[in-house]
């Protein structure tokens, strides 16, 4: 034990001793490892980013949303779930405690007063708040009531309270969405921005059969249906059923696409854990690439450096020193060596952290794991490429070392 | 009890078909105190005798014991145990670590005890003075002089105040003036009672030592015993 420590303090006299080494060794190990330490990192961010949008999306929850991907993208009509959708499916689905469909309207004119903004008008029913898991924390939710008798009521969003009503209470007030008065019965909460940059407070909430029959002049679609389940564990035979039960409303054959789409958690986590997967994967190989560069840098600098102080070992085994008290001595210098890489690595990480995001908006996030990872795998390169030379080291004779000449 | 114990020793080579032999059956005993000199020229054996009376080597056949301890069929580990322990090494081209200290130089060979010495900081110092530089702890080797550096080296030898001192042409590397400085400490040294062996070819270093063997082709051919070596204060002055 006291041997080890001695070995450790040896091996740090000689990183010291040999700076321009050490600097070569620190510098290249460090790049490996700053390119590690952002994988990390993003990894980590990504997860983060996707656990907080499933909280939030709720992972009992399901959207159905009209149309296929392939319709979608082409322009071609999204218009497939009907309001009979929505009833069959709550007669279908006892254990849907929720089942709520919206159907939205984007950048509707709004005024009060002199006032004027654009906003985006989602029609919905009474359970909208409680289906996104989002209060109401001023006036009152939709009711019932507002939804059958199709009324001019609508809850606001905070960023809709900041534009139109700036330093007047919104409730009760009314304003003119289009050419339409509706009275403010509610603010929701502050939501703040998602992920992609959408400000989720920017918009007016309404029922959703004033919004059809009032904005958009529709009897028969909707845009979207959100469904939360009593049972979280069965949320995926919940996803097929819904399916199957939509594709058989819709009469689409078997090998005929689905003309809607179904997202729950596990697509969302799906889609930004693969957003991140490809850069992770760049990296990844560019991480691990320089640091067998690194490995290999050491590893020649070290052989150099063992040649070089064949005297030096000569003279430690001489006045004592076992092969492997050389061993451990080489062997700890270069760990020390890309250990201290690693933790430069690290810092530059974090340094280039800011600038990922700022050129890609990455989700990323600096933790003890990022340093961790860094530092075992510095430490790791060490071991395997530091071994070589420190196993010559050892194996040097003692007589060969410090034959005078 | 002899300090040196070589019953019949011999220490063969082989490259390819040939057999060289280093050492031919070669007794020989060193007692506790003595001042030898192992002369002779190039090739006689008088290194390989040194790296076997230094547990550097192993004889191919024979036996040796170094301290009542015989050496011959000890491992590698062991071997190294018993240079920490027993000897102090002396070598013609000082070999002090270029980038420690002469303090730490001279505590180096404490590292691979195992037991932890009692202040060794303050015996390194002491031996540091004893050998005339104790106001130069801090230098590192390029600083000093080669006299100056054998003399670190010979504090070194004495760290773990081993019983026998190897010195292997000690004086190789100095000039005159110098190297007479180092052998009167060498004999000092062998007045407080220190076994020392020198290897060298040179007379004059030679003449330091009480008893003398003659090495060729690897057989102690001749030994002379002196009444009276080489006085301390003989010889040219002592320039540290």
């Amino acid at each position: 034990m006291r041997r080890f420590f001695f070995a450790i303090l040896q091996a740090l006299q000689a990183v010291r001793a040999f700076k321009l080494r050490a600097a070569f060794c620190i510098s290249s190990v460090a790049l490996g490892i700053s390119a590690i330490t952002v994988i990390v990192a993003a990894t980590e961010g990504a997860y983060r980013k996707a656990y907080e949008m499933v909280d939030r999306f709720g992972p009992d929850a399901m959207l159905v949303l009209g149309g296929s991907e392939e319709a979608r993208a082409i322009g071609r009509r999204d218009k497939t779930i009907t309001v009979g959708d929505v009833e069959a499916l709550r007669q279908a689905f006892p254990t849907a405690y929720l089942l709520v469909p919206m159907s939205s309207v984007r950048e509707v004119n709004v005024s009060y007063g002199n006032r004027r903004h654009q906003t985006r008008v989602t029609g919905t029913t009474e359970g909208y708040s409680r289906s996104w898991s989002w209060p109401v924390v001023d006036g009152r939710d939709l009711t019932e009531a507002d939804v059958k008798g199709a009324r001019n009521v609508a809850l606001i969003g905070a960023q809709v309270v900041r534009e139109i009503f700036p330093d007047t209470d919104p409730i009760g007030k009314f304003l003119f969405v289009r050419n339409l008065a509706v009275r403010v019965v509610g603010v929701l909460e502050e939501r703040g921005t998602t992920g992609a940059g959408h400000n989720l407070d920017d918009r007016i909430v309404m029922p959703i059969t004033t919004v059809m029959k009032k904005l958009m002049n529709e009897k028969t679609y909707v845009n979207a249906v959100r469904i939360r389940f009593m049972d979280v564990r069965n949320m995926a035979r919940h996803r097929e059923e819904v399916r199957a039960f939509l594709r058989d409303r819709h009469q689409l054959k078997p090998g005929q696409p689905d003309d809607f789409r179904l997202l729950s958690s596990e697509e969302i986590i799906r889609f930004l854990v693969a957003l991140t997967g490809s850069l992770v994967i760049f990296i990844g190989i560019t991480g691990v690439m320089s640091l067998v560069v690194a490995g290999f840098v050491l590893a020649n600098l070290f052989l150099l450096s063992v040649n070089e102080r064949i005297p030096e070992i000569g003279i430690r085994r001489a006045v004592g020193a076992r092969r492997r008290d050389i061993l451990f001595q080489f062997l700890f210098e270069a760990t020390a060596l890309t250990l201290a890489g690693g933790v430069l690595g690290f810092g530059l990480g974090v340094a280039a952290g800011p600038l990922l995001k700022f050129v890609a908006d990455f989700p990323i996030y600096f933790s003890w794991k990022a340093f961790a990872v860094g530092l075992a795998l510095s430490s790791l390169v060490g071991l395997i490429f530091g071994l070589q030379p420190a196993r010559r080291a050892a194996a040097i004779h003692p007589i060969q070392a410090i034959r005078n000449g | 009890m002899s300090l040196c114990v070589l019953e019949k020793v011999s220490r063969t080579y082989t490259t390819g078909d040939m057999v060289v032999w280093a050492l031919r059956q070669v007794d020989l005993t060193i007692e506790p105190g003595e001042f030898v000199a192992v002369m002779g020229p190039s090739g006689s054996g008088k290194t390989t005798l040194m790296n076997i009376l230094g547990c550097l080597d192993v004889p191919s056949s024979g036996r040796y014991l170094l301290a009542g301890k015989d050496v011959t069929a000890m491992d590698d580990d062991e071997l190294s145990r018993m240079r920490s322990e027993h000897i102090g090494f002396i070598f013609q081209s000082f070999h002090l670590l270029p980038y420690a200290t002469a303090l730490e130089n001279v505590l180096l060979p404490t590292l691979y005890l195992d037991r932890p010495p009692d202040g060794r900081k303050k015996r390194a110092l002491e031996l540091l003075s004893l050998v005339g530089l104790e106001d130069r702890a801090n230098f590192r080797p390029s600083q000093l002089s080669g006299g100056q550096q054998q003399r670190v080296a010979i504090a070194r030898a004495l760290m773990n105040d081993p019983e026998l001192v190897l010195a292997d042409e000690p004086t190789g590397a100095l000039d005159t003036a110098t190297a007479a400085g180092i052998m009167r400490l060498l004999s000092s040294l062998n007045e407080r009672g220190k076994t020392i062996v020198v290897v060298t070819h040179d007379p004059e270093v030679a003449a330091y030592a009480r008893r003398v063997i003659r090495m060729r082709d690897g057989v102690p051919t001749e030994e002379s015993v002196r009444r009276d070596p080489r006085p301390l204060n003989a010889g040219a002055p002592v320039t540290p």
